[in-house]
């Protein structure tokens, strides 16, 4: 980024670091509450649920072993107390795992945006004074100059992806005292993970002076004229297509050819190979959607409104957010902006702080996203859905991949979110919210597909 | 922005996208939570329930791409950028009926080569 136009004090980054103090603040509180405080409570009420239940299946062992009631009779009162108090101690499990999950999340996210901002905020105000504009000022021209602080990013990744297997193996071992790794397996990953946070401070330092001059414009056909940011982050979304179609045509080939309950209802009897309900194979949405092939001591489905919830939820806050940002950007172009009546006039007294606002809700909404994706995805575990089997295989790594990019996005947004707080956004450099918007709303887009192939189908 | 200036019922058209966006979310869960149309002993059969999230779905899309993405009033490479990917979608789609055992006989003829030989050796 070149041309700015604007100087930034050095100051200004340590409201960087002011402001990662705050959301740490927020993450702690938010672990402590929902995932110490209640969760606590609830693992209480899982352990008296548990042994309930044993209670309950002793009782019904020595009644069948006495030959007093039939091991096969799913009607005896005995039977049901049992399988009742079962259904009971996993409700109870998977409501301490919601709090506790949720808590976790929250200090994990708190923490990684903390960092990002943190960490950046203060590199950046070490710098010295006469590195705020070493590239801009060059007369009446505005002269354009490349950034290298993406290839130091993209450098920073693939150290970290050479890194990954060992440096997962190592925190494996740190949660899981059976496996041993040495504190050397991280180093490679720990050091891709500092040269991406220096890529991105880097970045950040070039972006927050820009005030709209300057923009680099393509001069070739058929771009010509069009912003250079603008061409290049459609030429990413086109290759992320193809990143997301991979996973979606992985899925559906597999799809079609596991005899699901969906495909055995839909083949009137079934096919070749699926002939019988033993045949099934259980997909995430069998656990999921209402109806679903998952099935509880009763017989019934374990899938209803609550298990759909959570995705539900995700789906509208992803639209939700989609919305929001493009308020932002309205909010940032209109030169003609008035603060609202009432309530929300209080929220959003001047333009800066509204486009702030609406970004912020963006970040909650999409912070909220992956609280809820890591609630599902520790239910889904709870209940045997694992990464282990090829179904689990594809639907973790394609909800992942989701999610990751919802993750990636959330710390750029962290950015524009202080960004907007120090140097505002108005109709002059209001493109670093529609570039980033296009991101966001490909993220709710992809979401679009990945909701009903894998949580509704 | 700024292209979308015309109002209507005094909203914009990001507010009615907005809108579109949420009540087809709530139509295709609701597809799949309702076994029998609400009211109703008409059952949604599978079939119809594929149905409903293929089109919810496209309709989705189109609702993001198009106004939030700004496609509609883009010039048509930015379009063709967009679009140029969903051949090879369309291709793996196509991969997929072939390679899949009901490609060989339960696919019609004029998107499959000839099997022939598959089902008379």
């Amino acid at each position: 980024m070149s041309g700015h136009g604007n100087e930034v004090a050095n100051s200004t980054w340590l409201r960087a670091v002011m402001m990662a103090g705050m959301i740490f603040t927020v993450g702690i509180i938010g672990f402590g509450v929902l995932g110490v405080g209640i969760a606590e409570q609830k693992h209480h009420t899982w352990e008296d649920e548990h042994h309930h239940y044993e209670d309950a299946k002793s009782e019904w062992k020595d009644a069948v072993a006495a030959g007093t009631i039939d091991g096969d009779d799913h009607d005896s009162e005995l039977y049901i107390a049992k399988e009742e108090a079962h259904n009971s101690e996993i409700a109870a499990h998977l409501s301490y795992l919601t709090y506790r999950t949720a808590g976790v999340t929250m200090l994990f996210l708190a923490g990684a945006y903390a960092s990002f901002i943190g960490i950046g905020g203060f590199l950046n105000a070490s710098k010295p004074k006469g590195d705020d504009h070493h590239d801009d000022h060059h007369g009446e021209h505005e002269e354009h100059h490349g950034s290298a602080s993406p290839i130091i990013f993209a450098f920073g990744i693939m150290v970290f992806l050479i890194g990954l297997p060992d440096f997962i193996v190592a925190c494996k071992a740190m949660l899981d005292e059976t496996a041993t790794a040495e504190l050397g397996m991280l180093a490679v990953s720990v050091s891709g993970l500092a040269i991406i946070v220096i890529a991105v401070s880097n970045w950040w330092f070039e972006d927050l002076p820009f005030i709209g001059h300057g923009e680099q414009i393509a001069t070739s056909y058929p771009f010509e004229g069009d912003h250079i940011r603008k061409v290049g982050l459609w030429v990413f979304i086109m290759s992320e297509i193809m990143v997301f179609a991979t996973f979606f045509s992985s899925y559906l080939r597999m799809r079609t050819e596991w005899c699901t309950k969906w495909a055995f209802e839909n083949s009137n009897g079934g096919f070749d190979g699926c002939r019988s309900e033993d045949d099934w194979v259980l997909t995430a949405s069998d656990y999921l959607r209402p109806g679903g092939a998952k099935l509880d001591g009763f017989g019934e489905s374990v899938g209803d409104f609550w298990t759909l919830l959570p995705g539900g939820i995700n789906t509208f806050a992803l639209i939700i957010s989609s919305y929001t940002i493009v308020l932002a950007l309205k909010t940032a172009k209109n030169t003609n902006w008035e603060a609202p009546k009432g309530f929300m006039g209080k929220l959003m007294p001047t333009r800066k702080a509204a486009v702030r606002n609406y970004l912020i809700a963006t970040l909650m909404l999409g912070s909220l996203f992956i609280v809820l994706k890591l609630v599902e995805w520790s239910h889904l575990v709870a209940e045997g859905f694992t990464i282990g089997t090829v179904q689990g295989s594809i639907f973790y790594i394609a909800t992942g991949a989701h999610g990751l990019h919802v993750f990636i996005g959330l710390v750029i947004m962290l950015y524009l979110v202080f960004k907007a707080d120090t140097v505002g956004y108005d109709e002059d450099n209001a493109q670093g919210i529609e570039y980033f918007g296009l991101y966001w709303h490909f993220v709710d887009l992809a979401w679009v597909v990945i909701f009903p192939a894998f949580y509704l189908y | 922005m700024g292209e979308h200036a015309n109002l209507y019922m005094g909203k914009d058209i990001y507010f009615w996208n907005f809108i579109v966006l949420m009540v087809f979310t709530l139509f295709e869960v609701a597809a799949v939570f309702f076994e029998t149309v609400p009211g109703t002993e008409i059952a949604i059969s599978r079939s119809v329930v594929w149905a409903i999230l293929i089109v919810v779905g496209i309709v989705k899309g189109y609702g993001i791409a198009a106004f939030f993405m700004h496609l509609r009033d883009e010039h048509k490479w930015f379009n063709i950028t967009f679009m140029f990917p969903w051949i090879f979608v369309a291709l793996m789609l196509w991969g997929i009926g072939l390679s899949n055992p009901e490609g060989v006989t339960g696919l019609p003829s004029w998107c499959t080569p000839d099997w022939s030989y598959a089902t008379e050796r």
